[in-house]
């Protein structure tokens, strides 16, 4: 009888201990080779709990842009410099809400009113208090 | 690659289930007024249960079981067992029950449960109710003492609705509850920054004016009245005034819930057992013909769009209702937006038109497609777990004709209610007054 694929793995500590070596990871499907990113145990595609481990390219695209403000703002985002949330879609697939730096509201004006969505960003880790997360920076030719 | 989005098949109800009493406190701030200051739990959902059984013309003994839902019960209330702490309250002493928790979706979970226990042949006759203190928290180890709760504590307890291994550390879903629908309205419908401003404000004018015939309604001064006693000629330069600030990137303060306190139940049995239960009373019982329900975790995108378009269509798919059979139409909108977003994925307002509907004053209570009849959450209040059964609460009275100064032109014989919340679940249910 084969090996159960199914564990009892700690996904979340090594997602954030990967960050910390450098490296974005998400969890492939085996089977219909879709990426879950954040890593999950099982493909929310077609449902196959067969899963490997894969560094993400980090390559993505912005589909919206929302601003942030008094309600959608905290202290400590001030570090993130001008931002934005939205949907991002990365090179894999998987769609995320995301933030993405490099966008203010000129910009975002720029944007909508130029050659529109999507944009190109890439992913970055980012330092938060005790703990490195991923954000996106919108690609410098955008 | 589209957001991934699994889909389920929902099947009809073993047996037909309908509403025969509901109930309701107002909406309200407790702890501001000597004659509510004090109230609890159990007087709050007792009343709300107590007021649905006199409705339905049953006695507590006649119900086999009851829901309890509550938002926040440990943090507010104090509660790990908030259905056992409050159980001797309303005349069930003994029967059973169980809690359940959705969040701001909690009211509208109240009717799924409810109608399925009974739709699976085990109980005949279910009280559901929701309570909740919004506006204020127990006071520890003191009977009956409560305290008002902060804005900042607030947004602090609400911040636990999303997952902690990712969602709050990638910040984007959970900031992204005030704006993104409003932003995906504007960009899919291709509306203008002022037209996308002036639809926010429209449905919360024309909330008010809903809520100012609604006695139970914890907002009644219309924005025309507030308007004009700041000076200004026109209520839409008033909501766009500094008076109405922006508190998100499109939203306005106008389009944030009233956080307050309430609880609210309703009476459920098998449709053929109806003569059995409400004896003497006169009024038609209200069949629940399907509920359709999907979840969106807040990471994904467009979450609150994605789960309703699959809870609309499974209700739709299972109960055979047309989008233009829809009568009436209450969405929870504590955050403004989802009242039009809704309202337009349902197919109750037009594609691409809503907003116009809108802006036109047709979804007030006295227009031909009113929606939140009983001012929503901007204006009726938003006492978190209570707020879907108020909605239905004020729809039951719609159909019945019992709205008083508020009630529709035309009474409603078929309405689809969709409530939402929870970081984000989607429940959403038609019901039709039986013949």
């Amino acid at each position: 009888m084969s090996e159960s694929p199914i564990k009892l793995e700690k996904v979340v500590e090594t997602f954030y201990e990967n960050l910390e070596k450098g490296k974005i990871t998400g969890k492939r499907c085996k089977k219909c080779g879709t990426v879950e990113f954040p890593p999950v145990y099982a493909c929310n595609s077609c449902g196959s709990w067969d899963m490997e481990w894969v560094e993400i390219s980090g390559k993505g695209k912005l589909h919206s842009m929302v601003m942030p403000a008094p309600l959608s703002m905290k202290p400590e985002y001030k570090d993130l410099g001008k931002f934005c949330y939205g949907d991002v879609e990365i090179e894999e697939g998987a769609h995320l809400n995301a933030v993405v730096r490099g966008i203010s509201k000129k910009k975002r004006r720029e944007i909508l009113e130029g050659k529109g969505l999507p944009v190109n960003v890439h992913a970055s880790i980012y330092q938060r208090d005790g703990y490195k997360t991923v954000v996106f920076d919108l690609d410098e030719d955008q | 690659m589209d957001v991934v989005m699994n889909k389920t098949t929902v099947h009809p109800y073993s047996r037909s289930v309908s509403i025969i009493g509901v109930g309701c406190t107002p909406f309200m701030y407790t702890v501001d007024h000597p004659e509510t200051n004090g109230l609890t739990e159990g007087e709050m959902y007792g009343y709300a249960a107590l007021k649905a059984m006199e409705d339905a013309g049953v006695n507590p003994q006649d119900v086999d079981f009851y829901f309890h839902g509550e938002a926040s019960p440990l943090n507010n209330s104090n509660y790990l067992t908030p259905n056992v702490q409050i159980a001797n309250w309303f005349g069930m002493k003994g029967k059973a029950s169980i809690h359940h928790s959705e969040a701001c979706c909690t009211g509208y979970y109240a009717i799924e449960e409810a109608v399925n226990a009974v739709a699976s042949g085990k109980y005949n006759c279910v009280l559901s109710g929701c309570v909740e203190f919004g506006d204020s928290v127990a006071v520890p180890d003191h009977p009956y003492k409560r305290s008002k709760i902060s804005m900042e504590e607030f947004l602090r307890t609400t911040a636990w609705l999303y997952d902690r291994s990712y969602t709050r550390s990638l910040m984007g879903g959970l900031n992204l509850i005030y704006d993104d629908a409003a932003e995906w309205y504007k960009r899919t419908r291709g509306l203008t920054d002022q037209e996308m401003d002036d639809t926010l404000n429209w449905m919360c004018i024309n909330n008010r004016k809903n809520a100012s015939k609604n006695p139970l309604a914890i907002a009644r001064t219309t924005y025309e009245e507030i308007a004009k006693e700041k000076g200004f000629d026109n209520v839409i330069d008033y909501m766009r005034s500094p008076y109405n600030p922006r508190m998100g990137d499109f939203l306005r303060a106008s389009g944030l819930e009233l956080k307050c306190d309430g609880a609210a139940a309703v009476i459920v049995c098998a449709t053929d057992m109806v003569d059995k239960y409400m004896g003497n009373k006169t009024h038609k019982p209200i069949e629940v013909l399907g509920v359709g329900a999907a979840a969106c975790e807040a990471t994904t995108p467009h979450f609150e769009v994605n789960a309703t378009i699959e809870a609309v269509r499974q209700v739709y798919e299972v109960t055979g209702v047309k989008p233009e059979e829809i009568d009436v139409f209450y969405a929870n909108d504590f955050i403004i937006t989802s009242h039009l977003v809704a309202a337009e994925i349902a197919g109750y307002l037009p594609y691409g038109e809503g907003w116009k509907y809108i802006c036109e004053g047709r979804t007030a209570y006295d227009g031909d497609k009113p929606i939140n009849t009983n001012g929503g959450r901007t204006s009726f209040g938003h006492a978190h777990a209570a707020s879907g059964l108020a909605d239905l609460y004020e729809a039951v009275h719609q159909m019945r004709g019992e709205a008083g100064e508020g009630q529709m032109k035309k009474i409603p014989k078929t309405a689809m209610l969709r409530g939402y919340g929870g970081a984000q679940n989607i429940c959403t249910y038609i019901i039709r007054t039986e013949e």
